[in-house]
């Protein structure tokens, strides 16, 4: 058959458009509830335009529907061309495109209608979790299906990555999202109390840990090496991290929990894994930034590259920060404040957006068989990005240390020197800069959406043949 | 000369990052000229700003640290400034040989020192603390601070331009990372006793 002769690009491609669809939307959401934080009357009184709802839009938009498609794209791109061989069942690698589309439009109706479980970044009732878990499978089918079929016996790092992400997130969902049905659109999860939480952030950092994390380092390890038309620095050091990756996470997930109902010990565990976990996060970041730093006479030429670059600095930074604020007198301070906004956001503008528009950059023109539309563009982007990015991330570095000392001020008679809504007034001017580095994010997505769409319009999608492998 | 250096930068950066280059200064000149100086600003101000005038948060009466607790905090932040310098540029050093970039050490701390001129000036808005405004100055002093590391590291380092853009990448990220850890002990040592005491 001539077809078997090919690589699958049709499920990349519609997984690749919508990646920009998904990220244009999330981002969009994000920047009115950043202005609702700023001017609170932008909610119009209408329930479903609330913050409360809108937030877990915004953040199911940007990771599942965004970042989603992008794993998903990628992981399908990445083992095909590393296993050399087509992608395994084709008729359900198509089902999990059309059912991941089915779950983000579900989710868009039902958070605004204001069906939720409660669960942070595991909100959606339980009929739309069955529907996950379905997809989910057989995402799961057609990766090892494809990597059980390959044509040459090493499975490259990247699948490692992209195989942990797809087991773990599946053992997550299915852990934390164990709930009783009272009806078609209410449940209730099957844990009570604190190991509800604990379980919940056990989900949640590991969702971080996972979804934002591994598979991107699955991007991280295909797309540097090719866009720099280098080896991976250190192929040994990529295996190494990669198991104390994946052992180490998932014990960090109580530092969610510091001084809260947990046991104390279960806290302390949390945090010295949280600590440790920078050694296995940094030595992915200097396989990347030693990759990339072979390559510096394409810089200029090519500002694909400056988004790697940079996305793999963020990731650095980010998990130096990450385990700096798991320390519980750091916590203490830091948590319930705006500066875990501006450590999530240094980690998903920084790390996964700017990676994911890195890879899709240099994934969209091979798939439709294209030069991009504007290089000068990718360029514009790359600058303006990067100008969101610290706008974001300096303002809720202030913000958060403020809040958290007015929340601890004390007088010498004991009482408050501050009321919460004398912290609020404070945030006030920080939160129109956040707002407005977000807009920068957004405005940015907003051209790369133009320079693909530009790129694609009429093309014909390429087909790739599937080359021997080298012995 | 003290301070030598300061106004050219601002002017006309590129000449005067040549001329601080050739003019291969050792790291205790370099401190003794320029960083002993420049980080008082921040430091004085800053104690000033806390304990003489205070700042109002809400728009209510202004809040001031004691003295005593303005001074110790003060004197933290000034040595922590020179230790940041010694860091970064020791950092800048260390990564020199990834980037082919054989430098002496004393080079890479004055790079260090020298381009973080625009942080330390800006720290004189301190003497009258208005936080979001304080902000503002920052951001700005921050880009150029951002754009005097792209200019200046491929001129001291001898580098090429692509190389120098992320070798500067590279320093911009270890100084983040060092933010980062400089926020994080401040609140330890907070948490530990050596917290600023208010008074209203």
């Amino acid at each position: 058959m001539a077809t078997q002769d090919t690589y699958n690009y049709s499920v990349v491609r519609q997984f690749s458009v919508m990646t920009i669809i998904w990220g244009v939307v999330g981002m969009l959401v994000g920047v009115l509830i950043a202005a609702q934080m700023a001017w609170p009357v932008l909610n119009f009184d209408t329930p479903w335009l609330t913050f409360s709802r809108l937030r877990p839009l915004h953040t199911n938009a940007v990771i599942f529907a965004f970042g989603g498609s992008a794993l998903f794209a990628t992981s399908y791109y990445v083992v095909q061309r590393t296993c050399h061989t087509r992608l395994f069942a084709p008729g359900l690698a198509a089902f999990t495109f059309w059912g991941w589309q089915l779950v983000i439009v579900l989710a868009a109706i039902s958070l605004p209608l204001g069906y939720t479980t409660s669960k942070e970044y595991a909100e959606l009732e339980w009929p739309i979790d069955i529907l996950i878990t379905l997809v989910w499978v057989s995402y799961a089918v057609v990766f090892f299906g494809t990597i059980f079929k390959r044509k040459v016996q090493h499975i490259y790092v990247a699948n490692w990555f992209f195989g942990a992400f797809i087991i773990t997130v599946a053992i997550l969902h299915l852990g934390n999202s164990a709930a009783l049905p009272v009806s078609f659109t209410k449940s209730y999860s099957v844990y009570s109390g604190a190991q509800d939480a604990m379980v919940q952030w056990w989900y949640g950092h590991n969702a971080v840990g996972f979804f934002l994390t591994a598979g991107f380092l699955g991007m991280m390890y295909y797309f540097i090496p090719k866009q720099a038309e280098r080896p991976v620095y250190s192929y040994r050091l990529s295996v190494v991290h990669f198991w104390a990756l994946v052992f180490t996470y998932i014990w960090a997930g109580p530092h969610h929990l510091h001084y809260t109902a947990l046991p104390d010990w279960t806290q302390s565990v949390g945090m010295v894994f949280s600590l440790i976990l920078l050694a296995p996060s940094w030595g992915g970041m200097i396989n990347g930034i030693m990759t990339l730093s072979g390559a510096w006479q394409k810089l200029r030429s090519d500002p694909i590259l400056r988004f790697l670059i940079v996305s793999v600095s963020f990731y650095g930074m980010s998990t130096f920060e990450g385990p700096m604020m798991s320390i519980k007198t750091v916590n203490a301070l830091s948590h319930y404040t705006d500066w875990t906004i501006g450590h999530v956001h240094s980690g998903a503008l920084g790390w996964v957006a700017l990676v994911s528009m890195g890879s899709m950059y240099y994934l969209i023109p091979r798939l439709f068989n294209r030069e991009i539309y504007s290089v000068k563009l990718i360029e514009v982007h790359f600058w303006v990005a990067t100008i969101g990015i610290i706008l974001y991330i300096t303002s809720m570095w202030v913000s958060g240390v403020m809040q958290g000392l007015m929340w601890r001020a004390v007088n010498p008679d004991g009482t408050l020197t501050y009321s919460f809504v004398e912290s609020v007034q404070a945030m006030h001017p920080f939160y129109i800069v956040r707002w407005l580095g977000g807009t920068f994010f957004l405005l940015g997505m907003l051209i790369m959406a133009y320079n693909v769409f530009k790129t694609i319009k009429g093309a014909t999608p390429a087909e790739a043949a599937i080359p021997a492998p080298a012995h | 000369m003290v301070l030598e250096h300061v106004w050219g930068l601002i002017t006309h950066p590129k000449e005067e990052w040549k001329d601080i280059r050739d003019q291969r200064c050792s790291v205790t000149r370099c401190y003794c000229s320029h960083v002993l100086f420049l980080a008082a600003i921040p430091a004085v101000a800053g104690f000033i700003g806390t304990s003489q005038v205070g700042w109002s948060v809400a728009g209510d009466l202004p809040v001031k640290l004691e003295a005593g607790s303005a001074l110790r905090i003060s004197i933290a932040f000034y040595f922590a400034m020179l230790v940041t310098v010694f860091a970064i540029g020791k950092m800048v050093h260390w990564m020199g040989q990834t980037y082919g970039a054989e430098q002496t050490l004393p080079q890479c701390i004055a790079l260090a020192a020298y381009t973080a001129t625009p942080l330390f000036l800006v720290g004189v808005m301190m003497i009258y603390p208005i936080p979001w405004l304080d902000f503002l100055a920052g951001i700005i002093a921050l880009s150029y601070t951002v754009y005097l590391l792209y200019l200046g590291l491929p001129i001291m380092m001898q580098v090429d331009q692509d190389k120098g853009f992320l070798f500067s990448s590279a320093v911009l990220a270890v100084g983040l990372v060092m933010l980062v850890g400089l926020m994080a002990t401040s609140v330890i040592l907070w948490s530990t006793g050596m917290g600023p005491a208010f008074m209203r």
